[in-house]
C-alpha cells in the first residue's frame, strides 16, 4: 500500500456505486448497446468507413478513447468490456458442455501474443479499418470467441490468456495513475478464506468462499477471474479493474489507490512472456503507423519488384516478418550487449527480461499517439455517424452535419504526437536508469537507452509523413 | 437481467424494419482531370442520361478511413446531361470513394459511388 496513495473507493458516490454488485452491469450495458448499434451499422448500414457507426466507433472512438481512458484513470474499458456478458449464456451452456483447463503450455502471454499479431496482420490485408462489414464480423467474433472460451474454459481464462484487445490494455495500464491494492496488508495476513480470489458467499455462520458453499442460497460474490491476489498485486498487467475484489472481501480492505503514473515499471518483476509482449507491441505499433506512409508503399513496391510478385499477402507477410524479425533481433542483441557492458553474462532471453521493461512506456507512447492522431482528427464524426444509424433505425433525429470532424486544429496534432512520444521517451529513460540504479548496471542502461532514442526518432519520422490511407499495397498498373 | 439482453437486440430488430428506401442508383460516368487525379484541386466530369432530368448533382469525396473531413463540391451542368466541377481538392493521398449524389426535378434522388486512389 506504500505505493498507493489516494483510494479512489473513499469516494462516496464512486465507491459506493463500485461497491453495487451490478455496477459492472451497468457500465457494460451502454457499450453493448453502441456494440450492438455497430452490428447493425456495419452490416445494413452504408459500405463507407466514415460515414458508419462500426468502423467509426471502432477504429477512432474506441481506439482513441480507450488510451485516454489508460492514461487518466485506468484499464476502464476491460471493466466495461460487454463481451463478457456472454456470461449468462455460457453458465446455461456450461451444463452440457465439458469443462477443461487451459492448457499449462499456453498459461502465459505467448499465444495472445502470436493472436495480436495474427489480428495485426489481418487488420493490414483485409483493411478492416476501410470495411463496416468486417468490422461488424470483427465484434461478432469476438463475442463468439469469448462465448466459445468461456463455456468450456474456467472464468477469466478469455480474459487473461486470448484476448487480443484485454492484453493490449493490460499492457498499456501499466502506465495508469491508479492500480488496485489492499488497504492495510495485515488484515490480508489474517484473512482465512482469500475472498478476493475465492469468491465469498455470506452464510449465517460468516463468510465462506464460493468453494467452501457451492449451494448456500445467500448472495455470491465471485473474486477476481484472473486470480490475482490483492495483497501481492503490484502491476495492473492481468487486472481487468472488474473490481470483484472490492465486492468480495468482507473486511473492505480493497483500495483502487492512486500511484505515480508508470511507477510499476520501476519496480515491478514482469516475467518474461510479459516482457515479450511489452517489445513486440513496440514494434507492431511502429508497423501500424508505418502501414500509412508513402514510405511503406515504395518498399512493397521495391519488394514486389525484387521477388517477383505481386501477393499482397506475400509482400505484406514479408515486411511484417522482417520488421518484427529485426526488431526483436537487434532488442536482443542490444539487450545482452548492456548486460556486457554492465559486466554480466547472461543468456539473450534473460538479458532481455532485464532490460525489456523499458519498451512498455515507449509502446504506451507509440499507440497513443497514433491513436491520439486519428482520434482527434475524427472525433465529432461519431455524432453524424451515430445519427445516420439511428436514423436508418427509424428514429428521427435530423439530417447528419459531416463536416463535424476534428477536436483541435490539424496543426496542433504533429506536437502533440511529439509529446507524447518525448513523454514515452522520458518514461523509458526514467525506468531504465531507476532499475539500473538499483542493480549497478548504469553502463548498461545508457546502452539501452541510445537504442531508445534511435527508436524514437525513427518513431517521429514515422508520425512526420503525410499519411495515406490506401488499402491495397501496390498501385495498379492503370494509376 | 437475461431477458434484458435478448429484449434489446429484439427491440433493436424491430426497430430496423423502419429503414427508409435508399436512392435510385444513377449510372453516370464519371472522368477525372488529371487522370489519376492528384493532391489539390481537380476536375470531375460526370456524364447523366439526359432523361433522368437532374436539377442538382454534388460530388462528394469521402477517404476510406474513418475520421476524415469529407470533400463535398456542387457541379454545374455545362451541356444537356453533362455536369463538371472544377475545384474538388483531394486533401490527402490514398483512397478515395466518390459519391455522386443527384435530385431530379420531381425530387427524385440519386445515388453513385465510385472509388479512386489518389498516388
Amino acid at each position: 500500500m506504500k505505493t498507493l496513495r489516494f483510494d479512489l473507493l473513499r469516494l462516496p458516490l464512486l465507491g459506493r456505486f463500485l461497491r453495487w454488485r451490478y455496477s459492472r452491469f451497468a457500465l457494460q450495458l451502454p457499450l453493448l448497446l453502441l456494440a450492438l448499434l455497430a452490428l447493425y451499422d456495419g452490416f445494413f448500414g452504408r459500405q463507407l468507413a466514415p460515414k458508419n457507426f462500426a468502423t467509426v466507433s471502432v477504429w477512432l472512438h474506441y481506439r482513441g478513447l480507450l488510451v485516454l481512458a489508460v492514461a487518466v484513470a485506468g484499464n476502464l474499458f476491460c471493466a466495461a468490456c460487454p463481451l463478457l456478458l456472454v456470461r449468462g449464456p455460457t453458465r446455461f451452456a456450461k451444463r452440457y458442455l465439458p469443462q477443461l483447463s487451459w492448457p499449462t503450455r499456453l498459461r502465459n502471454k505467448y499465444f495472445v501474443i502470436a493472436l495480436t499479431l495474427v489480428y495485426l496482420f489481418a487488420y493490414e490485408y483485409w483493411d478492416l479499418w476501410a470495411s463496416p462489414w468486417l468490422t461488424a464480423w470483427l465484434i461478432v467474433g469476438y463475442f463468439g470467441a469469448a462465448f466459445v472460451v468461456d463455456a468450456l474454459f474456467p472464468e477469466g481464462t478469455f480474459c487473461k490468456y486470448v484476448c487480443p484487445l484485454g492484453n493490449f490494455n493490460f499492457a498499456l495500464s501499466t502506465a495508469s495513475p491508479s492500480q488496485i491494492g489492499a488497504r492495510d496488508p495485515e488484515v490480508c495476513l489474517r484473512c482465512e478464506g482469500k475472498y478476493c480470489v475465492n469468491g465469498r458467499v455470506d452464510t449465517p455462520q460468516g463468510p465462506k468462499t464460493l468453494k467452501e458453499a457451492p449451494t448456500e442460497n445467500a448472495p455470491r460474490y465471485p473474486g477476481c477471474e484472473t486470480k490475482l491476489y490483492v495483497p501481492q498485486i503490484r502491476s495492473n498487467m492481468d487486472c481487468t479493474f472488474c473490481m470483484n475484489c472490492v465486492r468480495a472481501c468482507p473486511y473492505d480492505n480493497v483500495a483502487w489507490g492512486l500511484r505515480w503514473p508508470g511507477l510499476e515499471w520501476v519496480r515491478a518483476r514482469y516475467k518474461q512472456d510479459v516482457v515479450w509482449l511489452g517489445v513486440l507491441l513496440y514494434f507492431a505499433g511502429f508497423m501500424n503507423a508505418f502501414g500509412m506512409i508513402p514510405a511503406y508503399y515504395s518498399l512493397a513496391e521495391g519488394l514486389s519488384r525484387l521477388l517477383g510478385t505481386r501477393s499482397e499477402a506475400l509482400l505484406l507477410g514479408s515486411i511484417y516478418l522482417l520488421w518484427t524479425g529485426l526488431g526483436v533481433g537487434l532488442t536482443l542483441g542490444v539487450s545482452v550487449l548492456a548486460d556486457r557492458v554492465s559486466g554480466r553474462r547472461d543468456r539473450p532471453w534473460r538479458s532481455l527480461r532485464r532490460w525489456g521493461i523499458a519498451y512498455f512506456p515507449m509502446a504506451f507512447a507509440m499507440w497513443a499517439g497514433h491513436y491520439a492522431f486519428h482520434f482527434l482528427t475524427g472525433w465529432a464524426s461519431i455524432v453524424p455517424v451515430a445519427q445516420q444509424a439511428l436514423l436508418h433505425l427509424g428514429l428521427p433525429l435530423g439530417q447528419p452535419d459531416w463536416t463535424l470532424a476534428a477536436l483541435v486544429p490539424e496543426n496542433w496534432l504533429y506536437p502533440l504526437q511529439v509529446a507524447i512520444i518525448y513523454l514515452g521517451l522520458a518514461g523509458a529513460s526514467y525506468t531504465l536508469f531507476a532499475r539500473a540504479k538499483r542493480e549497478g548496471a548504469t553502463a548498461g542502461a545508457a546502452v539501452i537507452f541510445a537504442y531508445l532514442l534511435i527508436l524514437a526518432t525513427l518513431t517521429l519520422w514515422v508520425l512526420a509523413q503525410p499519411m495515406e490511407m490506401r488499402g491495397t499495397l501496390l498501385l495498379s498498373p492503370s494509376t | 437481467m437475461r431477458g434484458v439482453l435478448i429484449l434489446v437486440p429484439l427491440l433493436l430488430l424491430l426497430l430496423a424494419a423502419c429503414q427508409p428506401k435508399g436512392p435510385s442508383p444513377l449510372g453516370a460516368e464519371v472522368a477525372f482531370d488529371p487522370n489519376p487525379p492528384l493532391l489539390g484541386p481537380n476536375r470531375i466530369t460526370i456524364r447523366v442520361d439526359t432523361k433522368k432530368k437532374l436539377s442538382e448533382l454534388k460530388v462528394v469525396g469521402d477517404m476510406t478511413h474513418a475520421g476524415m473531413v469529407p470533400v463535398e463540391a456542387e457541379a454545374r451542368q455545362v451541356s444537356p446531361g453533362l455536369w463538371e466541377t472544377q475545384d474538388f481538392k483531394f486533401t490527402m493521398r490514398g483512397d478515395w470513394v466518390i459519391t455522386l449524389e443527384a435530385k431530379d426535378s420531381s425530387g427524385k434522388r440519386y445515388q453513385q459511388e465510385v472509388r479512386i486512389t489518389v498516388p
